[in-house]
């Protein structure tokens, strides 16, 4: 099976959705759901669109690291979506167009083709947004969205100036080769890191964040915070081991925005008294800390932690929002005690929590360690004093929203989250603990994703 | 033979038992606390003292063990604790939100317990150590406050994630392995300084000792009163494992004080110590709250322990571990005779209590056993510990130490007596005169077995020392001189036994007095007079509320400075989080505009142009 019709079959559904406005939902469903579980059919190897050979043409390059990346997000597509869609029916044929984008974003080899996908899938994500009935946040998010990818489109026009190729394993042979001194790409490099970094949440290009995922429903909260966040930071995994070059001042620069956002956003959590401002807060530093990792070279541990914090993420949006649904309020004093009543849930929450913080027995253990680990042999010895200064702080408003939402005196607020929700964050539960007591498969993971080539096959 | 891993295994799948079990039933849950800490005890105690745990076979991978002498020392105390205290979870658990939750966490930190103790490996003990903070963690907020527990887990993953960072610096100095011994011996220069103060302020967070201290009262205070004897009894002594690990084994050679000839980095700690020691002993001196007031006495009793390993003699080492092990007694049962009373009246407030000893006169004794053996007085466990720590303070020429030393025994005079003053002794309250009964039958073993414990460590403490000299020739630290009933110190022989005697002879001849002499006369409250008026209520006439009033004033004022210096700590973080939400999440899309403008003309700036 060719990875085209990742992209292709999405967007045929989209159009064919149109037509069939009922059958929206159930197309959705069946498309992602046949995304996930023909994904493990796709022959590795890069494909040429149009018949022109790399590096002219346009390559999709779908090899280890692609792999995982669809899987992942795939996955956290259709579950979102399984569980979403019931209450937002019309969102049908946007949706395919986001599994259309987003798949592209993963699998293309072309940086131009790339700055199509992140608008393809970032006006999707602008229609979802529109159901938190926030106009004014979508806005916000549609003008940060475009000034993010107009640096980005900017900062390729120089690159491809410069070298006369936009395929990423070409032009990082063409920089190597080139012989161009860092201080040249920085420049570039710099605009397309910014224009990634509005959408991948690093702070300071991030202020749609709060009125997005700060208003966010059980749609567009999991989608952004998990589904889209997971599938920017895999393209930053990308960009940033096999095409971006980061040293001297670029690297000063990028340190910067990094231990900004991690210490930033875990300070705006600890400051913050609504559930889901704590949640959008904390994952701006997690973010934060993938790129880190990526940056550093980290491909393998990069990708682990992108996807474990993806289902993590999906089940702390997908609990909280559908509380605040329910209470009609995110304020955590109000949401108290919701778990008195729903075991289960708060069982699955507290496990997802409790692997976001690294504690052991759950795989964010093995993750953390692993990223530590990684950052120590990097010789860097800020940023694991950074990560671990700022998890304390993390880990303290994680169980002040816990212990809340486990203990109330007089009668709690009644929340019933139903069978599916407590379906799926039980099962996320209980593969978090499974991989963080049997690590093997994780670490071989790693171990395979660290020899990918650069840039994916010409 | 007996494999640890298999021990670790088995309170693993028994706290799954017991969560499953009391989902069934609370008690059933409570049944296997009971059966799990005891079985680890008895394994850990018994193969332990014949030196037959083995490690060969691997159950679990990345995981390996190594039995020392120091693992079993503090393996087998804490899983005696442990088993104590579940005697009383049956009691307890009627009060708890979750019950069967309570029971397997119980026996998941126990698990951690073990598995810090008996590793080789340094990732194995995080992973140990960082199991043993969560399942503690919930374990708190059962009890009478949600808050102590976000304190408590700020406080000792901040103690953790310094352990970790000295780790992680081990592991780069030690080309990629994690194995402690040579992990402790392949550092150098100024690579040592660091990992040592990383490893002491794990062991300072844990310990709960100055400046790190502000968690142990909230959290003692505020937990269940089964969970508060497991932490001042059991979980503190993983600080002092660590500040073992840290004192002894990697001991860093840096500045050496000529006049003492001492290690500033030793000299340091042992200040803070005995710091630790005053400070604790001034704010237990104030407290009300029974519970509040052994917190504080805990906290100061760490500080003996640190001034004392930070001396690396003879002495004072095997004091310390002793002192490790008494404290671990005598404060498990103060505790838990305080939770007796507390699971009886429903407070632990000495101004709400009096005239327990009425109604519970085998607690009362539990805790005025327990309480002699705090204060460091013969012919308790804690008089031989502190025996020993004071001699090697003195003999090294310690003077501020020795005084704080001092201060503390002195202090602890003052204040451990209140309660006993307060809550067991004097006038018996009408509220409690019909309803309190003696504590229940299972709830007696655990408070009898540690007092003829309290007894029988200052008796007989060689069997005990015996097994500190293993730990003391695994640490390269010259063995204590014992014979059967004499233990040579620095300035000449004790003889426990004699002392024991003596003081045993003291009490037969005041019996025999009690006996002999006309019996006193009961009357009732009101059978008096005050002020030439009869009286006709039975209100509270303690004298033992505000009894150091005078002392205290002296730094009543300074109080909460360290509580202030952290309330303010979370403050200013709270406040850089709303000052960079005001500055950067507006809903003004040009600020961010503006922004990534500045961050692009930073790089322009800079180099390029």
């Amino acid at each position: 099976m060719s990875a085209v019709l990742l992209i292709a079959v999405p967007l045929l559904a989209a159009f064919l959705s149109i037509l069939y406005k009922k059958a929206a939902p159930y197309l959705l469903l069946a498309v992602s759901f046949a995304a996930v579980l023909l994904l493990n059919y796709v022959d590795f190897g890069t494909i040429t669109i149009g018949g022109f050979a790399a590096p002219y043409g346009i390559s999709l390059v779908f090899d280890s690291f692609s792999k995982v990346a669809l899987t992942v997000v795939n996955i956290l597509f259709f579950l979102v979506s399984i569980i979403s869609i019931w209450n937002y029916k019309k969102l049908g044929t946007v949706l395919l167009v986001a599994l259309a984008g987003l798949n592209g974003l993963l699998l293309t080899g072309d940086l131009f083709n790339l700055f199509v996908f992140i608008e393809v899938s970032g006006i999707a994500a602008y229609i979802i947004t529109t159901t938190n009935k926030k106009p004014l946040a979508t806005f916000n998010y549609l003008v940060l969205g475009t000034v993010g990818s107009s640096l980005y489109l900017l900062g390729l026009i120089i690159l491809y100036a410069m070298f006369g190729t936009l395929n990423m394993a070409d032009l990082s042979l063409e920089i190597a080769g080139s012989g161009a001194s860092n201080l040249v790409t920085a420049f570039p490099f710099l605009l397309m890191f910014i224009g990634l970094g509005v959408e991948a949440k690093l702070l300071p290009f991030n202020s749609w964040v709060k009125g997005i995922l700060g208003n966010s429903n059980t749609l567009s909260g999991p989608m952004i915070a998990a589904v889209y966040a997971s599938a920017m930071a895999f393209v930053f995994g990308r960009l940033l081991t096999s095409v971006f070059v980061f040293s001297d001042q670029l690297m000063l620069i990028v340190s910067i925005v990094i231990i900004f956002s991690i210490t930033a956003g875990e300070a705006m959590a600890y400051a913050s008294t609504k559930a889901r401002e704590i949640l959008l807060f904390s994952s701006i530093a997690q973010a934060a800390i993938v790129v880190l990792v990526f940056a550093l070279g980290f491909t393998g541990f990069g990708a682990i932690l992108a996807a474990v914090n993806g289902f993590s993420k999906l089940v702390l949006f997908l609990v909280i929002n559908h509380a605040t649904e329910e209470v009609g309020s995110d304020e955590v004093e109000e949401l108290k005690g919701i778990f008195i009543e729903n075991k289960l849930v708060g069982a699955g929450f507290t496990v997802a929590t409790l692997s976001i913080l690294g504690l052991p027995l759950f795989v964010g253990f093995v993750v953390k360690m692993n990223v530590l680990k990684s950052l120590f042999m990097a010789d860097k010895l800020i940023f694991p004093a950074v990560i671990l200064l700022a998890s304390v702080v993390e880990g303290v408003y994680f169980v002040k929203l816990l212990v809340k939402l486990w203990y109330k005196k007089d009668a709690p607020a009644s929340v019933s989250f139903g069978l599916p929700i407590a379906y799926l964050v039980t099962v996320i539960a209980v593969l978090l603990i499974i991989f963080g007591l049997y690590t093997a498969p994780l670490t071989d993971l790693a171990s395979d994703l660290v020899n990918i080539t650069q840039g994916g096959l010409l | 033979m007996a494999n640890l891993e298999l021990i670790i295994l088995i309170v693993l799948v028994l706290g799954v038992f017991a969560f499953l079990g009391g989902k069934l039933n609370k008690i059933i849950g409570t049944a296997f606390t009971i059966l799990g800490s005891g079985f680890e005890f008895v394994s850990i105690a018994y193969y332990g003292f014949n030196s037959a745990l083995d490690s060969t076979i691997e159950f679990i991978p990345y995981l390996s063990f190594m039995p020392t002498a120091l693992g079993v020392f503090f393996g087998i105390i804490l899983t005696f604790v442990f088993f104590m205290v579940s005697f009383f979870n049956p009691y307890f658990i009627d009060k708890y939100k979750y019950p069967a939750v309570y029971s397997m966490l119980y026996l998941f930190s126990l698990a951690g317990v073990i598995g810090v103790f008996f590793t080789d490996n340094f990732m194995t003990l995080f992973f140990f150590f960082e199991l043993v903070v969560w399942t503690s963690l919930f374990l708190i907020p059962m009890g009478r406050s949600r808050k102590a527990a976000s304190i408590y887990y700020g406080f000792s993953t901040f103690g953790s994630f310094a352990l970790l960072f000295a780790i992680l610096v081990m592991w780069g100095a030690n080309g990629g392995s994690f194995d402690i011994e040579t992990g402790l011996t392949a550092l150098n220069g100024s690579e040592t300084i660091l990992v040592f103060m990383l490893m002491m302020v794990a062991g300072f967070a844990k310990l709960g000792a100055f400046p790190l201290h502000i968690w142990l009262p909230k959290v003692l205070t505020k937990s269940p009163d089964p969970v508060t004897a497991v932490f001042s009894g059991g979980l503190e002594k993983l600080g002092a494992f660590v500040s073992v690990m840290a004192l002894l084994k990697l001991s860093p050679v840096g500045i050496n004080i000529g006049v003492l000839d001492m290690q500033l980095t030793h000299y340091v700690i042992a200040f803070l110590g005995a710091l630790t020691i005053v400070f604790g002993t001034l704010m237990a001196i104030r407290q009300d709250d029974a519970k509040k007031l052994l917190a504080y006495s805990s906290m100061s009793n760490g500080g003996y322990i640190l001034v004392a390993l930070a001396l690396m003699s003879t002495t004072s080492v095997s004091g310390a571990l002793y002192h490790v092990l008494a404290h671990a007694l005598a404060s498990t049962a103060a505790f838990l005779a305080i939770g007796a009373v507390a699971r009886q009246t429903g407070t632990t407030k000495m101004s709400e209590l009096g005239g327990m000893i009425h109604k519970m006169p085998v607690t009362y004794l539990v805790y005025l056993i327990a309480i002699i053996s705090m204060a460091g007085i013969p012919p308790m466990g804690g008089f031989i510990s502190k025996w020993l720590i004071f001699q090697a303070v003195i003999d090294k020429g310690l003077i501020f130490i020795s005084m704080a030393a001092f201060f503390g025994s002195i202090g602890s005079f003052l204040y451990v007596f209140r309660p006993l003053a307060a809550l067991f002794l004097g006038q018996e309250l009408p509220e409690f005169k019909k309803t309190i009964k003696e504590a229940p039958l299972l709830m007696m073993i655990p408070l009898l077995v540690l007092s003829a414990l309290n007894i029988f460590t200052g008796i007989y403490p060689t069997d005990i020392l015996r097994l500190i000299n293993k730990v003391l020739a695994e640490l390269g630290i010259a063995q204590l001189t014992i014979d059967t009933w004499t233990i040579t110190g620095n300035n000449g022989d004790l003889f426990p036994a004699l002392i024991a005697g003596m003081f045993g002879i003291g009490v037969g001849v005041a019996f025999v007095i009690f006996i002999v002499l006309k019996k006193s006369k009961k009357v009732g409250l009101m059978d008096t007079y005050t002020a030439g008026n009869f009286i006709y209520t039975e209100e509270l006439l303690h004298y033992s509320v505000d009894f150091y009033a005078p002392l205290e004033r002296l730094y009543a004022k300074h109080t909460d400075i360290m509580k202030n210096f952290y309330k303010k700590l979370a403050n200013k973080v709270k406040e850089f989080g709303a000052f960079v939400k005001y500055f950067f999440f507006t809903n003004k899309p040009e600020v961010t505009v503006i922004w990534i403008m500045i961050v692009i003309a930073f790089l322009l700036w800079g180099d390029v142009l």
